[in-house]
């Protein structure tokens, strides 16, 4: 039996300060971070979104300099238009147009321009500046023979991370014009395994984070699209049975979710596996307060949360999809171990915050 | 094989004196900016260099080596390193001896992988990865990256002198670690997923030796989820009803079995829980109740006194979910 006799309340400050330093600058062991530094930008800024605390933890200026820092990253190439994770291939120096590419090398990247839509959102911003022609076309660039879409156009570099981008990406725009979408659905389909998960690739072992791509993409398909499909791209019941039981059979005694059978829990996996649950419409069986005991665990002293209980770091992705974990269980209606612990209702398709969600999806539908 | 070390600069180097470094734009006010090592910054300057000018030579292949080894997620270096590659046509064994030491340096960098992918699809030398591999999964037993990629190897190149030793090495694999749920998946995989082998092609046969196979491993250890869940799976594939196993689960499962009287006749068919085994195990009651369930009628009592015990006593954190089990069966 789970017991938690003294959940700790959920350090708002420590992980808004965590977040805040990140945003500030990242120390040189965190150089793999360098292709992928918009990925972070998003989760220190979606951190404080769903604590709440943007306004209140940041300055307008602050908030002014991460929304132009973001657009620095937009580029129109000749595959189309997106965003680079950084400027870590941008070959101008200064005073020259870096809006285009720089070089052949400098592409926009979709899991990119998925988590830069995102914080724009976040941000308030207009999204005036995206061309959606162009970024339609990028995107198309990337979909492959077989219906996966490559991270950036002309790489073979594909899986399911890159199709779950994509398609929220094309629900926000509410555009799926030129895309191969039984091609998509069928790739999908091919990375489900006996257990009841999705692995990365087609014939890989389930794994909680494809899973949640996967199960996200195939619910984010219009109606219109998804009747005229066969076989149908949402799950049969049968197949819903088994995946639900694979989802709530990775919650552990220690009270996260693990990623795979007979892992060990990791703090990413508790969104990965209930956000799951909750796209299959079974996000109340979730074990609520074991969850929030493990989170309360894998806080760490300085701020910020671990991937598990007794780690000596924390970092902005475990502390962002933890609490956006905890804002599933908040709107299923969790009992709190205190107020500390409720945050702002989640989108869990699109993994950013309900009104966040509303606002990307309004703005992008009307994009030129 | 090129050979680095980080603290020879290219800024000092001669032989560099002809490329232009750019260095990183990084805007007015960077937004999670690295604090990048002098070295990091040296090397990336002169990439970003060579990246302009579009030159392709060995140097460049030592200059992509050496951000690599800083940053194995640059991706750009890898796929820019790629096409040096291609246009030097330098042999790719020796990448691939290159490859081998970078990548058990950094077991969980997708870019790693992807490379050797790509290389592979040129060089098809196969069978020598299968040893490589097994040497890797030495390191780590479930590194995910690593069996993806011998289930693309496999795949991909699918010829039956690769396929010939895998159902071994897996057995090898589970008898290290019988609950190493990457093996099983890949012994699923090997025997259901991927084509049919030579030897294999009587399907009922295959899933009779897989439904003993993982038997036998549920009496070592009955509460291994990942075994349950390849019993599961075969059964599934191979359209077995689930009662045809209610003599085997139900000792497991702490309830009487219909053999249970005959206490001293050995059943190979239907091996027994060891003595001091922790029983009932969770997955033997959920497996039970499953059997009843599907029979119905009265038997649906049986399957929501197992639940019921589940979500009380023996598998408390999924209470929410027997308790659901119980509510929906029937009504389907």
């Amino acid at each position: 039996m789970f017991s938690s006799p003294s959940t700790p309340q959920l350090q708002r400050p420590g992980h808004v300060r965590h977040c805040k330093y990140c945003l500030f600058g990242l120390p040189g062991t965190q150089v793999g971070l360098d292709a992928s530094r918009l990925a972070i930008v998003f989760y220190c800024i979606g951190t404080l979104d769903l604590l709440g605390l943007l306004d209140s933890g940041s300055k307008p200026h602050e908030r002014e300099e991460w929304r132009r820092w973001i657009w620095e990253q937009y580029v129109v190439s000749e595959h189309g238009a997106g965003f680079r994770p950084g400027p870590f291939v941008v070959t101008a120096v200064d005073g020259e147009d870096k809006s285009r590419s720089t070089n052949a090398h400098d592409t926009p990247h979709i899991i990119m321009t998925y988590t830069a839509v995102i914080s724009l959102s976040i941000l308030q911003d207009d999204l005036k500046r995206l061309d959606k022609k162009q970024l339609l076309s990028f995107l198309r660039s990337c979909q492959r023979e077989d219906g996966s879409f490559s991270t950036i156009p002309g790489s073979t570099d594909s899986d399911l991370r890159t199709t779950y981008c994509a398609f929220a990406i094309f629900k926000m725009l509410d555009d799926w014009s030129g895309i191969d979408i039984p091609r998509a659905v069928s790739y999908i389909q091919r990375c489900r395994s006996y257990e009841g998960g999705y692995g990365q690739y087609p014939w890989n072992e389930a794994q909680g984070g494809t899973t949640y791509t996967a199960l996200a993409s195939l619910y984010m398909i219009p109606e219109a699209v998804q009747s005229s499909l066969r076989p149908q791209a949402r799950l049969t019941d049968v197949e819903r049975a088994q995946s639900v039981r694979w989802l709530v059979q990775q919650q552990t005694e220690a009270g996260g979710f693990s990623g795979r059978t007979g892992k060990e829990a990791d703090a990413c996996y508790c969104f990965w596996c209930s956000a799951s649950l909750d796209i299959l419409g079974a996000g109340h069986l979730v074990d609520e307060s074991a969850v929030i005991g493990f989170m309360g665990q894998c806080q760490f002293k300085f701020g910020g949360i671990a991937k598990a209980p007794g780690e000596d770091a924390a970092d902005p992705y475990h502390t962002y999809l933890s609490l956006a974990a905890l804002s599933l269980g908040t709107a299923r209606g969790a009992t709190l171990p205190d107020e500390s612990w409720k945050l702002e209702p989640l989108n869990p398709l699109l993994n950013a915050r309900t009104s966040v969600a509303e606002w990307a999806q309004a703005k992008m539908s009307n994009a030129q | 094989m090129t050979t680095t070390t980080t603290t020879d600069l290219y800024s000092d180097d001669p032989q560099w004196v002809d490329v232009t470094p750019i260095p990183q734009y990084d805007g007015i006010n960077p937004v999670a900016p690295i604090l990048y090592t002098d070295e990091y910054k040296d090397a990336t300057d002169y990439f970003r260099g060579v990246l302009k000018s579009g030159e392709k030579s060995e140097r460049v292949l030592e200059l992509t080596e050496r951000v690599i080894r800083m940053n194995p997620a640059h991706y750009t270096a890898w796929q820019y390193r790629y096409q040096t590659i291609l246009a030097l046509g330098t042999p790719l064994d020796e990448e691939i001896t290159l490859m081998n030491d970078i990548a058990m340096d950094h077991l969980k960098t997708y870019q790693v992988w992807h490379h050797r992918r790509l290389i592979l699809t040129q060089t098809k030398q196969a069978a020598q990865e299968l040893a490589f591999l097994v040497k890797v999964l030495g390191l780590d037993n479930k590194n995910y990256h690593t069996w993806a990629y011998r289930q693309w190897i496999l795949s991909h190149f699918s010829d039956d002198d690769l396929w010939r030793h895998e159902l071994e090495f897996v057995d090898s694999m589970l008898r290290d670690d019988i609950r190493n749920n990457s093996a099983w998946h890949h012994r699923f995989f090997v025997l259901f997923e991927a084509g049919v082998r030579a030897g294999d092609e009587d399907r009922e046969a295959l899933a009779r030796q897989e439904i003993l196979y993982s038997k036998e491993r549920i009496s070592l250890a009955p509460n291994n989820a990942s075994a349950w869940n390849y019993l599961r799976g075969v059964l599934d594939r191979s359209g077995t009803e689930y009662s045809s196993l209610a003599g085997f689960v139900e000792p497991y499962a702490g309830l009487p079995g219909p053999t249970a009287s005959d206490a001293d006749t050995i059943d190979t068919e239907n091996p027994a829980p060891q003595p001091g085994a922790r029983l009932p195990s969770v997955a033997a009651l959920e497996f039970m109740a499953d059997v009843y369930e599907k029979q119905g009628g009265e038997r649906l009592a049986d399957a929501r006194k197992l639940w019921t015990s589940l979500a009380r006593e023996h598998d408390t954190i999924r209470q929410k979910y027997w308790e659901y089990r119980s509510t929906a069966a029937g009504k389907l």
